[in-house]
């Protein structure tokens, strides 16, 4: 009855030798996987195992059984002999027996748990699968990481050598400017000795002094007169580079500034013949220094008249752009400038060259200090071409 | 002698051999980290990616107790690792004792490792649904045990292993590797042992052993199956004595 009851209980018993070789397999066993029981008794166990569970068997379950003496709740894939995959769970008990000693399993199989573990595993494997592209996305990230910081050091780099660069570039100009400022005071010495000595000699304080010997003197002084203006002009662009202008700013009214230098271009305007007229708004004021003001406006009135012929016409127009910005334009009818020189007029050195340059007279720095002056003071000055002729100077300074 | 595990095991495997060698050989036993109750703190996942990683411990030890002329004997996947210690540090070495090795599970053309990569994953899926029982199973933080160390126990018990996730990686590691060309470095002498019936390393395999590795024995066993030293451990013995003279 025993006998009985093992073959056919529910569920698959096996018995095997240290080798492997099945002693006994019970008919429920042999029948689910498809064999009869004489047909495995002999054979290794791995008979009816799959490839897996072979190797699983060799790394893990005979070294098990054998070390310690029994194996629970393993589990392990069975082959049917038609190839069929049957998961089933092991225990095993190793009993020394007469025959030497043998590995007692119950073998039942699972089909509910299964189901159970597959969602398992594949829950697991998702979130490995996951995992690892997190893995290696931080890989990518990392890596774009390095790049970025080997940039921003190559850009670090660099603008440390252009901020040297730059830093070297300062120094440059500010000695050229020290230079000229040098330069300029020591030649302004000896021609304001020039001048005396000529208005000494024309006053006849070393005896008379012949016509033909007066007009000489004349010419002296003219072009001592001329390369002093020169000088002072490079000396003050060159201290306006070197930082060395203070501004006095406070609100000045448009129209006293433009009143106080008309009188200094009359003669000229009188011997061109030229016509000037102004449009200031009463109570316009400007935020600026008034002598520098003075000195730009000045400016602007000489180039329009030097540059204008006989005849012609200079208007200044003065208004508020808008609630910040005030603009003083000098308009003339003149030669005008080149649409590519308009920038250029700004440039130290610069007069335009042609048929009208006039380059015996001015220093070609105005322009310069002008606009550098502006600047200095909050605003600007432009040059633009006139509607039909002439040019168009146009100043903006910080409305008071 | 230096005992070295394979694959599914801990050091207890070599009980049935180790004592035979006491009364002649200075003998040491270890645990890789991860398996028996080796200390998991010390695992690192990208060293133990691959067997180099295991070659390490193997050296380490050799370091800590500063051995010389060590006669390596190793199983499975440890004769790999054993050859890869020896081609970094082969001055170290007298002999390589190779149990069961394979350079490669893989068939590769005419090469016969045994197995084809579907037949791997079986295994993988075999420790997968093995290993499912445990808490930690299904999160890869290794260092989870180190707070609980009465699971890591229960697995030593059950399966050698102290933590599934790294006997898992230590599987890919191990039957996914290709030693082959690293046989032909191999400076030290090498005896090895070919189980007769071996379905995870076949006798082809051993052949191939023989004839990449410079001055190799190779003996073909009785024994049957792929732990011979511990289904057969008094041919083993003999075989071991006999090479060793």
């Amino acid at each position: 009855m025993h006998a009985d009851l093992l073959e056919h209980a529910p569920c698959g018993f096996v018995s095997f030798s240290d080798d492997g070789k099945i002693g006994y397999v019970n008919a429920t066993l042999s029948a689910r996987l498809g064999y009869e029981a004489s047909e495995l008794c002999g054979r290794h166990l791995e008979t009816i195992f799959a490839i897996g569970s072979r190797i699983f068997y060799q790394t893990h379950f005979f070294p098990l059984v054998k070390l310690h003496g029994r194996a629970q709740e393993v589990f392990l894939l069975l082959r049917t002999k038609d190839g069929e995959s049957v998961g089933m769970l092991c225990n095993a008990v190793r009993h020394e027996r007469e025959t030497g000693p043998a590995t007692d399993c119950v073998f039942m199989e699972v089909q509910e748990r299964r189901k159970f573990e597959d969602a398992l595993l594949e829950a697991r494997q998702t979130a490995d699968r996951a995992v690892k592209k997190l893995e290696e996305q931080a890989v990518q990230l990392d890596l774009q990481h390095q790049e970025l910081l080997a940039q921003s050091e190559e850009l670090q780099t660099l603008n440390e050598d252009l901020e040297a660069q730059r830093e070297a570039a300062d120094e440059a100009n500010q000695a050229k400017s020290n230079f000229l400022a040098v330069m300029s005071h020591e030649l302004r010495t000896p021609l304001n000795a020039i001048g005396g000595y000529v208005q000494l000699l024309e006053m006849g304080v070393h005896g008379p002094v012949s016509e033909a010997q007066v007009e000489t003197l004349n010419r002296i002084g003219r072009n001592q007169k001329h390369l002093l203006r020169l000088i002072n002009d490079v000396l003050n662009l060159a201290r306006i580079e070197a930082g060395r202008i203070d501004y006095d700013i406070r609100p000045v009214m448009m129209t006293e500034v433009v009143g106080s230098v008309l009188p200094m271009v009359e003669p000229q305007l009188e011997r061109k013949e030229l016509s000037l007229s102004s449009r200031i708004p009463d109570g316009l004021a400007v935020r600026a220094d008034v002598e520098k003001l003075q000195q730009i406006l000045l400016n602007l009135l000489t180039n329009a008249i030097k540059f204008t012929p006989a005849n012609g016409s200079i208007e200044i127009d003065a208004g508020i752009r808008s609630k910040s910005e005030v603009f003083v334009k000098v308009i003339d009818t003149g030669i005008g400038i080149p649409q590519d020189m308009l920038e250029k007029v700004f440039e130290p050195f610069t007069q335009v060259e042609g048929k009208h340059q006039r380059s015996a007279e001015g220093s070609g720095l105005g322009l310069a200090i002008s606009r550098d002056l502006a600047r200095g003071m909050g605003g600007d000055l432009v040059a633009t071409r006139g509607i039909e002729k002439g040019s168009i100077f146009e100043l903006t300074l910080p409305h008071a | 002698m230096l005992f070295a595990h394979g694959f599914g095991c801990d050091q207890n495997m070599w009980r049935f051999i180790a004592p035979e060698f006491e009364n002649d050989y200075r003998i040491v036993l270890f645990d890789y980290v991860g398996s028996g109750h080796s200390d998991l703190g010390s695992y690192d996942a990208s060293r133990y990616s691959s067997l180099e990683g295991y070659a390490q411990d193997v050296l380490d030890v050799i370091h800590a107790l500063d051995l010389k002329e060590v006669i390596f004997v190793g199983h499975s996947v440890s004769s790999m690792i054993g050859v890869l210690a020896a081609n970094q540090e082969a001055e170290r070495f007298s002999d390589l004792i190779l149990i069961g090795p394979s350079p490669r599970y893989i068939n590769d053309g005419s090469y016969v490792g045994g197995f084809e990569r579907k037949d791997i994953e079986g295994l993988f899926e075999m420790m997968d649904r093995n290993f499912i029982g445990w808490a930690n199973f299904l999160a890869p933080a290794i260092m989870k045990n180190a707070d609980r160390p009465e699971l890591g126990e229960e697995l030593t018990e059950s399966f050698c292993s102290t933590d599934p996730v790294i006997a898992r990686r230590f599987a890919e590691a191990t039957f996914l590797a290709d030693n082959r060309d690293d046989l032909l470095q191999v400076k030290v002498p090498s005896l090895i042992l070919q189980c007769s019936d071996d379905m995870v390393a076949p006798e082809q395999v051993g052949h191939y052993l023989k004839e990449k590795l410079p001055e190799s024995t190779l003996r073909i066993m009785k024994a049957t199956g792929h732990c011979p030293h511990m289904s057969h451990p008094g041919e083993t013995v003999e075989l071991i004595r006999d090479y060793l003279g």
